[in-house]
């Protein structure tokens, strides 16, 4: 064929021969897709409501998961010119959607099991090719129901981006709320969009910085209880607190290492602040840095092999790399201003951090050899960063001049800025992998 | 709905101090009387745990939808959308194309490096004016490029450069790659294309080929040909002139995005 073209251009081809055009750039623009509600193959009361009714709930959660990532467009239910049954689920009349400008379709059924359990089943297709994209069944407790859209939700993400999806996922955060000489801190969790909240502590003692672990069965964080800053460990199913250990100094920073199976820490012992690491079965302890200065904020790389941190001892707060036995440390930030609390993207490629100096804090990228640093966000005050599980969208905290902390999230490429609904105010939020 | 409350009572495993548990108590009883009004049908049923996620199980699901109930027809399918074959016919069907060709056999050809027939009509292109995406003159297109070609259907590389000019100017608009993904930087897809004489596709587009693809990437490779081949679905029927039918009746268009990484 290529042949043929050559031979066209060269002026010896006669007509009928094969042109080959070159497109170079298209448009960047969130792709409109079509998410009827999902019609229940039976109209069955559950405790979460009829089947129809959660086939309505679950095409909105989609949608807003969807919207929420800024690549998709749904389009308004008012506009689709076709009720969806379920005959129509299987077979959907790809001319209808096309007339709405619809490029994809999500649809499916929702289904009471006799056991108790509803079935969602979801389907995607591709509006102009009259194809189906991709299928699934989710079977869950009806009041699971909305675990069973997020997955669906990442499941059509993951298909049409060709990424895995991050919606059927969990935050973290510190919820704030009093004056602020008597803040009350709370740990709390919720929803990736923020349904299913939840406190975990009642807020007597300050909590800080929260991590999940890589299971999600736990969060490690930081508490004051019995006036003793230290790190401790959440079991989520239990609701059980346990301090990690009776060491001598105060204990801080903490994060799961990939494989869960430890944690790494600053503990600061006679004045000088460092990182350790802690064996959660063993309770062995592994000093990792010595230097005189502050070490702080680690963060391993998703591999496991290495920890970023921060660290003053040139002078300022900047960021450092290490092996993960406290072997190779070596600086990657420099340039104007300060660098803290940074924490390896899940795809390994970016590291996260604050950035600040001259009365602005930013979150800022940087590649874990030190080279392509870039802002992000650039608010009054913008800090501690956490990764969405598919390392796509950045979650951090936003601070007003003078205003409470409230959270926010980016997507990488600086793009699609959004609040995140919160019932007080919210700081230090920490992502969870993806759901099993 | 009392146990997702308890929950949010200070933790158990710290010694409570004595004022705290008295508080603690105090609390419970509330739990205890507000879960008792609400009746045994609440009881029975408790929602579970607060705070661990509620298991999610895949499965899979088949053809046909599982329906225990007669499936209704559609609230609004209209009388001619009932007649509607099972398999929507996914594009326009050229009307009256005078053209029995064989579309030419599947092609996944080992890849050559390109010797390069677009770098060609690239630098071409670039001595051209740039065609903007306002509506096509496609008279006027077709008289340029026959201006531009001598007699007896000899073509002029100036008028396939143009002729490719015009599908570009129409396709691109259509064009949305997933950009966001690690391994665009690197990935182009080869798309084939036939067109019947009113514009519209004869066949439906097809990947001839892909760069930049790997072991790791494969699910990112098929979401960017996808867009592809979406494109030029979304964007037929083209508009070219007629009397050039021979030239654009079949066209494989490279869709690179180096212009937008």
């Amino acid at each position: 064929m290529r042949t043929l073209a050559l031979l066209l251009l060269l002026g010896t081809a006669p007509a009928a021969a094969q042109l080959r055009v070159d497109i170079n750039s298209g448009i960047s623009q969130p792709l409109p897709i079509a998410i009827p509600d999902f019609p229940a193959s039976e109209v069955v009361a559950t405790e979460a409501g009829s089947t129809a009714e959660l086939g309505k709930r679950v095409a909105e959660v989609i949608s807003n998961d969807l919207r929420s990532s800024g690549l998709f467009r749904p389009i308004s239910p008012a506009a689709f010119t076709t009720v969806v049954s379920v005959p129509d689920v299987t077979r959907p009349r790809f001319e209808s959607w096309r007339t709405v400008a619809a490029q994809a379709l999500v649809t499916g059924t929702v289904t009471a099991n006799a056991d108790g359990t509803i079935q969602l089943a979801c389907y995607a297709y591709d509006v102009f090719a009259g194809e189906e994209l991709t299928r699934q069944g989710f079977v869950t407790s009806a009041a699971g129901w909305r675990r069973a859209a997020h997955k669906c939700a990442d499941l059509v993400y993951s298909r049409l981006t060709g990424e895995s999806g991050y919606f059927d996922s969990r935050i973290v955060y510190i919820s704030e709320t009093g004056p602020r000489s008597k803040r009350i801190k709370r740990l709390a969790v919720m929803d990736q969009d923020g349904a299913g909240h939840r406190f975990l502590t009642s807020g007597q003692n300050l909590v800080l910085t929260p991590r999940f672990s890589p299971s999600q069965q736990q969060i490690t964080y930081m508490s004051f209880e019995g006036n003793r800053p230290r790190v401790w460990l959440y079991t989520l199913g239990t609701a059980r607190q346990e301090a990690i250990g009776q060491f001598q100094g105060m204990s801080f920073a903490p994060r799961f290492s990939p494989d869960g199976g430890s944690l790494v820490f600053s503990m600061a012992v006679n004045g000088n602040t460092d990182i350790y690491t802690l064996d959660i079965s063993s309770k062995r302890l592994s000093r990792l840095t010595s230097q005189p200065g502050i070490e702080t904020s680690p963060s391993y790389s998703p591999d496991g092999s290495k920890i970023v941190f921060e660290s003053d001892r040139g002078g300022t707060q900047q960021l450092y790399v290490m092996n993960a036995d406290g072997s190779g440390q070596s600086r990657i930030s420099f340039g104007d201003g300060r660098a803290a609390s940074p924490v390896w993207s899940p795809r390994g490629d970016l590291i996260a951090f604050t950035r600040f100096g001259a009365g602005r804090f930013g979150i800022s990228l940087i590649r874990p050899d030190g080279g392509g640093e870039r802002l992000l966000t650039n608010g009054y005050q913008d800090e501690g960063a956490t990764w969405s599980p598919n390392g796509r969208v950045v979650m951090f905290q936003r601070s007003g001049r003078g205003g409470p902390p409230s959270l926010w999230s980016v997507d990488l490429s600086g793009q699609n800025e959004r609040k995140l609904p919160t019932p007080l105010d919210g700081s230090d939020p920490a992502w969870s992998p993806l759901l099993p | 709905m009392a146990l997702a409350d308890t929950r949010l009572l200070p933790p158990a495993a710290p010694p409570a101090q004595e004022g705290r548990a008295v508080l603690l108590a105090g609390v419970a009883h509330v739990l205890l009387i507000a879960a008792a009004s609400l009746g045994w049908h609440w009881a029975a049923k408790p929602l579970p745990p607060s705070n661990e996620p509620i298991p999610v199980e895949f499965v899979d699901i088949a053809d046909v939808p599982r329906v225990s109930t007669p499936p209704e027809p559609s609230m609004e399918a209209a009388p001619q959308e009932t007649s509607t074959p099972p398999e929507p016919e996914p594009l326009p069907v050229p009307d009256p194309v005078p053209e029995p060709e064989p579309k030419p056999e599947p092609k996944p050809k080992p890849e050559p490096k390109p010797l390069d027939t677009s770098t060609l009509s690239n630098l071409i292109n670039k001595a051209l004016p740039k065609a903007k995406q306002k509506p096509l003159d496609t008279s006027a297109l077709a008289k340029s490029i026959q201006a531009a070609q001598p007699k007896n259907a000899v073509v002029d590389p100036r008028a396939a450069a143009t002729l490719a000019q015009a599908i570009r100017a129409q396709v691109a608009p259509c064009w949305n790659p997933p950009i966001g993904g690690q391994d665009v930087r690197k990935m182009t897809v080869l798309i084939h294309a036939e067109f019947a004489p009113d514009g519209s596709l004869s066949v439906a587009p097809s990947v001839v080929s892909q760069t930049g693809t790997s072991g790791q990437n494969a699910d990112y490779a098929r979401a960017f040909a996808e867009t592809a081949r979406r494109a030029v679905l979304r964007c037929a029927p083209l508009k070219l002139p007629a009397n050039l039918y021979s030239l654009w009746k079949s066209v494989d268009i490279n869709f690179d995005p180096e212009a937008m990484t």
